[in-house]
């Protein structure tokens, strides 16, 4: 089997960190690398927990570092989710890999000439390197196949009542990407809070006992304990919801839809606007994935997490 | 029994229409005044189409003109869905009243300085008219019971992607609404696109054979060409939800949210932004009405049109 080139863009994050061993275990791709963003928490620490999470699942592909700052815009940090350090305070072992002296933005460049075409990129963070990719490289569009991301919704938002957090950092950045030309998979919130694991289900992971389920079990505390308190079933897997989108879309339903960023509004800044029912009838750029099968979506969960 | 004093404040449109014969029929209410706006159509025409529903279906109450436009902006009307007249389809009686010589925004404030009770406000379309009530008499805010709207949508829009007409229209008067502090209950898209009803019940309808329903009936046959174009099973009766959460809340589902109007995004303007998660931990200003046992709504629209029957008997 072929598999496919792939770059995972990240603020490395508690499901950003869940998203990273599941990759790692998904036979559909060939990983490339990471490269990392300001997002989650601050860019030395995304790099740093990135490196760090691939010393604890032993893969040696190389982390790029990407943007410090949303393009435009002050960097607005999760810390209330993910804890100060990204990983809920948990300390993995530092990794003695260096980071390469090359930007993120200009190694997906690099990386998408040499695959002709057949690149994707699953960005799981802000979009700002992506963002800066396709404003330094004007043919970049037609050299990547597909961008599956997590992040936007079509119903709530969670960091204001409009917007998801992934684009409401660097609403700038997610407009460039929707309107680049390359087809957009947006898994949003309207996928991603139906993609959560409960209690009990994080716990059969943890349950596995090698040392990767047993950091998943631990990371998920926080998120799990945040959930739990505002009233939701389980901690939503948003990141790891995008990845398993993009290795295989059989268990979600996807609509094709043309999508937008509201970049003004100020009530609705980082809104991914999404034509699914309007009679306005957008040219479509994109898709929007709105329902999984839950129970399949952790069995895939805890069968890739089983083969450490 | 007390009545609930309203004003009824539309821009017919069909679906206002249909919702003047469901609010004149209810034994529940007292109208006490109707306004037009701008909206489905020109002023002229939405306010020449509220005096013939009025004639219509026997509703002698004092009727006022709103105004022109919107409060900031240029007037959106919507020729595709109601026709040139904003009301086409079946013939209509002259109008049996002239307008008051007073602005509609007066008219409401005279209504609701005279009576004794607060009164409901029910704007069916662009709340121009309710914005300015709110801006030019705030003294009479405790006089207002409850604005019961037809507007909106927490999760979709339909003239543009996040908003529906009524709010797009006069996104700066919605502003103003949802910011008040006066109770609101929203029918937005959320539940008006749930309440179709479908050709069987119309012939329901047409049955009754009086005057009014086969109006009723003809209203619905014009309203469901447009739609069932747009691949919908039925007509969606918007406007007649506004009425219903006043008349038969018991048929509704609803639940509280913090709602806020944006009126400046490239994409967002005139979506109404409810906040699920409480992030910005502000009281809820809106009842949102979600969904709706539909057959006991069809049966509640064939109750009001057979009413017009033993009236005319």
């Amino acid at each position: 089997m072929n598999r496919i080139p792939v770059i995972l863009d990240c603020d490395t994050g508690v499901d950003d960190a869940i998203a990273i061993m599941l990759i790692n275990k998904l036979p559909q791709f060939n990983l490339l690398a990471l490269t990392s963003v300001a997002g989650n928490v601050e860019l030395e620490k995304t790099t740093n927990n990135a490196l760090r999470v691939l010393e604890l699942i032993k893969s040696d592909i190389p982390v790029y570092r990407g943007a410090a700052k949303p393009i435009f815009r002050e960097h607005v940090k999760a810390v209330y989710i993910h804890g100060e350090n990204g990983l809920g305070g948990i300390e993995l072992p530092q990794t003695s890999h260096v980071v390469p002296g090359i930007t993120a933005w200009d190694y997906i460049y690099q990386e998408a000439l040499k695959w002709q075409g057949e690149l994707e990129i699953i960005a799981i963070g802000p979009l700002t390197n992506l963002g800066l990719a396709f404003i330094k490289y004007k043919q970049l569009p037609e050299l990547i196949k597909r961008i599956v991301i997590m992040g936007g919704s079509a119903s709530i938002g969670n960091v204001t009542p409009a917007a998801e957090f992934n684009i409401y950092v660097d609403p700038e950045a997610a407009d460039i990407v929707f309107r680049s030309g390359v087809p957009v998979y947006m898994c949003g919130l309207d996928i991603t809070m139906k993609a959560y694991l409960t209690a009990e289900e994080i716990s059969q992971v943890g349950a596995l006992g090698t040392k990767p389920a047993k950091f998943f079990q631990e990371v998920a505390q926080g998120p799990l304990n945040f959930s739990l308190r505002i009233g939701l079933a389980g901690m939503s897997l948003h990141d790891p919801a995008a990845v398993l989108y993009a290795s295989d879309p059989s268990i979600f339903e996807t609509h094709q839809v043309g999508m937008r960023v509201e970049t003004k509004g100020p009530l609705s800044i980082g809104r991914t606007v999404t034509d699914l029912y309007s009679d306005t009838q957008w040219q479509n750029n994109g898709f929007i994935i709105t329902d999984v099968d839950r129970k399949a979506f952790y069995q895939k969960v805890i069968a890739l997490m089983s083969q450490y | 029994m007390n009545k609930i004093p309203v004003i009824l404040d539309g821009d017919p449109g069909h679906d206002d229409a249909i919702a003047w014969v469901l609010a004149n029929a209810s034994p529940l209410l007292d109208i006490r005044a109707c306004t037009s706006v701008c909206g489905n159509q020109t002023i002229e025409k939405t306010s020449y189409n509220s005096m013939r529903v009025m004639a219509l279906i026997g509703l002698n109450v004092p009727f006022a003109m709103g105004r022109k436009k919107p409060l900031l902006r240029e007037p959106i009307i919507a020729p595709n869905v109601h026709g040139e007249t904003g009301l086409d389809g079946p013939a209509l009686p002259e109008p049996a009243i002239k307008p008051e010589p007073i602005d509609g925004v007066e008219l409401m404030a005279k209504v609701l300085k005279e009576s004794a009770e607060p009164v409901t406000l029910v704007p069916t379309g662009p709340l121009t008219n309710i914005g300015a009530l709110l801006l030019l008499y705030p003294e009479l805010k405790p006089k207002i019971a409850r604005i019961s709207l037809m507007g909106g949508g927490i999760y979709f829009g339909n003239w543009t992607p996040a908003a529906e007409f009524n709010i797009l229209v006069d996104p700066e008067a919605a502003n103003i609404v949802f910011r008040s502090g006066v109770p609101i209950t929203m029918s937005g898209l959320d539940v008006t696109e749930e309440a179709l009803v479908f050709p069987e019940d119309f012939e329901r309808i047409r049955a009754l054979n009086n005057p009014v329903a086969t109006v009723v009936a003809e209203w619905l046959d014009f309203f469901y060409k447009f739609h069932r174009g747009k691949g919908y099973d039925g007509a969606p009766v918007h406007d007649a939800l506004a009425v219903t959460a006043l008349v038969k809340p018991e048929i509704l589902t609803m639940k509280d949210y913090y709602v806020q109007v944006e009126t400046a995004g490239d994409f967002t303007t005139g979506m109404t932004i409810a906040d699920h998660f409480g992030v910005l931990r502000q009281q809820p200003n809106a009842t949102v009405v979600l969904g709706i046992d539909r057959q006991a709504f069809v049966d509640l629209l064939v109750e009001a049109a057979a009413y017009y029957g033993k009236v005319a008997g």
